[in-house]
């Protein structure tokens, strides 16, 4: 077994307004180990980017707060870190990517400039060499002309070609592990297929840990290893690849992979998950799927189930406890 | 292009649409972002057409000229065989009740001022279909038919949730009794688990009004299980269109063949060759000579640097516009 780079016991992240509390992350245990690829998965508003951002305690204080657990990062509690040391973490041995590569990079600085930035930054090197090592990250990227394009503003560069600079300058100081929150949901499909297959190559070579977040069922099952399926807050189902398409437990993850239009598969009319999102800041105590659930029985709206090892699967559901059967 | 056994209810013929890039103090034209750049389609009532394509290639700005919201630069477009553009203003104000469109994003295509009732009844009062107590029971009943109840009609759009929305967007829509309806990718904006009820209502509802779509998406899964034809853009042209069964078994353009294979498929047990095209999707305002998809395209030869290929037809309502057809 690789050695373990991220370990996330019990995570709680709440938002507070003057009226209610939120609890957008509640209870999440997580797992990377080096070179693994986890995905998180789950309907806008599961708490799958707070996740993300709270490993690099990004989350904005007030309304946001992490009210309980423990982040373990090579060991080490990042949750116990001073935020001059965190400084030292973020864009070094963790960095992440947005969604969204137009609004993450400065538009008024020059793609280099701002490559060379983190990679001064953090390496200490010298201006001129900097500026060197920023144009070999646009290489390995895949940016054709690198030294050209290191010279040019991002509004100058496509959708595609600014994801690959976010990825360079993510990927620029070596980091172990890289959070890529929906990196190509903005991108069209055959740019996506480019940056996927890139991302796949980086991480062979550089032996990093990937924890990808998306709501595309497709991207996760090319990219992931492991996969963690979110729902309002907390982890439903948590496996590998392989085991989560063969053979999904909880019923949420069931009514997902069943609910998407297929290409290579016909249906006459799509499966349905019934209802909608719960509301996060009135959850039921119970099992939060509950309302929504095919299989719901009375203890569902009861209790709530805790995530157990059933068969290959870490699953929150009854229906896979003693107590069913009651 | 393609020969017609029966009237469609919409053609076009030759549609262009160019945007003037204008610079400097006098607003000078100095080119034209080639938006769209001579379609010519058909849709048959009952049928559900889908135009795929990437971000660019003119898509949107298609549905916009058919709907009538912008002018055509050059072309024409026929709704049950009458020139649009020939038209006067009051035919032409008959002939919008007959087009209707659904949008992408549901929060910004309902006021946020108007209540269910209001939204879903201005079409009805701007065409004087109907009043006062006869008007609320179609509302009631539209709102029905698109899954929700009486109970939402004095409700605002802040109180429901993206699906809901799209649900309202599709009942204003269906008020006027419309022919054809532009969905303009309306269930991108969506959940996956939201999607599916949509998309599901779209289908029953086609099939309940004999409707006609134009469907405009950039995901090939929805389009595969939605529409009964599939027209490809590629920086505003149509490059392949056929029946949908035949075009996702045998797609015949190398653009169309690249894109099917870059959707990713929701299982790891398949593995497959996948076609990754190198480079982006040209500057519309500039599309290369000859063939537009040169530039990308890994069988291409000297005839399509020089001339560009013509959309013809390669089987039964199947049409491609490539040299090696």
């Amino acid at each position: 077994m690789e050695e373990v780079i991220l370990e996330i016991k019990d995570l709680k992240t709440y938002f507070y307004s003057d009226k209610s509390v939120v609890p957008a992350v509640n209870g999440i245990d997580l797992l990377v180990r080096k070179g693994e690829t986890l995905g998180i998965v789950g309907e806008s508003g599961c708490g799958k980017s707070v996740t993300c951002l709270s490993i690099l305690r990004l989350i904005p204080d007030p309304p946001g707060k992490i009210v309980g657990g423990q982040i373990l990062f090579k060991g080490e509690d990042l949750l116990a870190k001073t935020e001059a040391e965190m400084r030292a973490v973020r864009g070094n041995s963790i960095s992440m990517i947005f969604q969204e590569p137009m609004t993450s990079l400065n538009p008024v600085f020059t793609v280099g400039d701002q490559l060379s930035e983190a990679i001064r930054l953090h390496q200490g090197v010298a201006k001129k060499e900097a500026k060197q090592k920023a144009i070999d990250m646009l290489k390995q990227v895949g940016v054709p002309a690198p030294e050209q394009r290191a010279r040019e503003y991002p509004h100058q560069l496509s959708g595609g070609m600014r994801q690959r600079v976010m990825i360079a300058m993510a990927i620029s100081c070596n980091p172990d592990l890289l959070l890529a929150d929906e990196p190509t949901t903005a991108l069209d499909v055959t740019i996506q297929a480019q940056i996927l297959e890139m991302m796949r190559d980086l991480k062979d070579r550089l032996g990093m840990a990937i924890i990808l977040i998306t709501h595309d069922m497709g991207v996760v099952a090319e990219m992931a290893d492991q996969i963690l399926v979110m729902y309002a807050g907390k982890a439903v189902e948590c496996a590998t690849v392989k085991t989560i398409y063969k053979n999904p437990m909880h019923p949420y993850t069931v009514g997902l992979l069943d609910s998407i239009p297929r290409m290579d598969v016909d249906v006459e009319k799509l499966h349905v998950i019934e209802g909608v999102l719960p509301d996060l800041s009135n959850m039921p105590e119970a099992c939060c799927f509950e309302p929504r659930c095919p299989d719901a029985r009375s203890i569902c709206s009861q209790k709530e189930p805790d995530l157990e090892q059933v068969g290959d699967s870490l699953v929150r559901c009854w229906k896979y406890c003693p107590e069913w059967r009651q | 292009m393609e020969k017609l056994e029966m009237e469609p209810l919409v053609h076009t013929v030759g549609i262009k649409k160019y945007y003037p890039i204008k610079r400097g103090v006098l607003q000078k034209t100095i080119g034209h972002v080639k938006a769209v750049d001579g379609v010519d389609l058909y849709i048959n009532k009952g049928e559900a057409l889908g135009i795929v394509g990437e971000s660019g290639c003119g898509k949107s700005t298609l549905g916009k000229v058919i709907l009538q919201l912008q002018p055509q630069t050059e072309g024409k477009v026929f709704f049950e065989g009458q020139d649009l553009s020939q038209l006067g203003k009051e035919a032409m104000r008959e002939t919008r009740k007959k087009i209707q469109v659904i949008y992408q994003d549901p929060y910004a295509s309902l006021n946020p001022r108007m209540t269910v009732e209001q939204s879903i009844g201005d079409p009805i009062d701007v065409f004087k279909l109907a009043r006062g107590e006869e008007k609320r029971q179609i509302i009631i009943q539209l709102l029905k038919d698109v899954g929700l109840s009486e109970s939402h009609l004095k409700r605002y759009p802040h109180e429901f949730s993206g699906g809901q929305r799209q649900r309202i967007g599709i009942a204003r829509a269906l008020a006027v009794n419309p022919g054809l309806i532009v969905c303009d990718e309306p269930v991108s904006a969506l959940d996956v688990s939201v999607r599916s009820q949509v998309l599901n209502l779209l289908q029953e509802l086609k099939s309940r009004f004999n409707l006609t779509y134009l469907f405009i998406s950039h995901d090939l899964s929805v389009v595969r299980h939605l529409c009964d034809r599939v027209a490809v853009m590629y920086l505003g042209k149509i490059i392949e269109s056929a029946p949908t069964r035949e075009f996702f078994v045998l797609p015949l353009h190398p653009y169309s063949k690249a894109l099917l294979s870059a959707v990713p498929i929701p299982d790891p047990a398949i593995s497959r060759d996948r076609i990754i095209l190198s480079g982006d999707v040209p500057n519309p305002a500039n599309p290369p000579e000859g063939c537009r998809f040169h530039t990308r395209c890994p069988y291409k030869t000297d005839l399509c640097v020089a001339q560009e290929p013509i959309l013809r037809q390669a089987g039964n309502n199947h049409y491609v516009a490539c040299h090696e057809f």
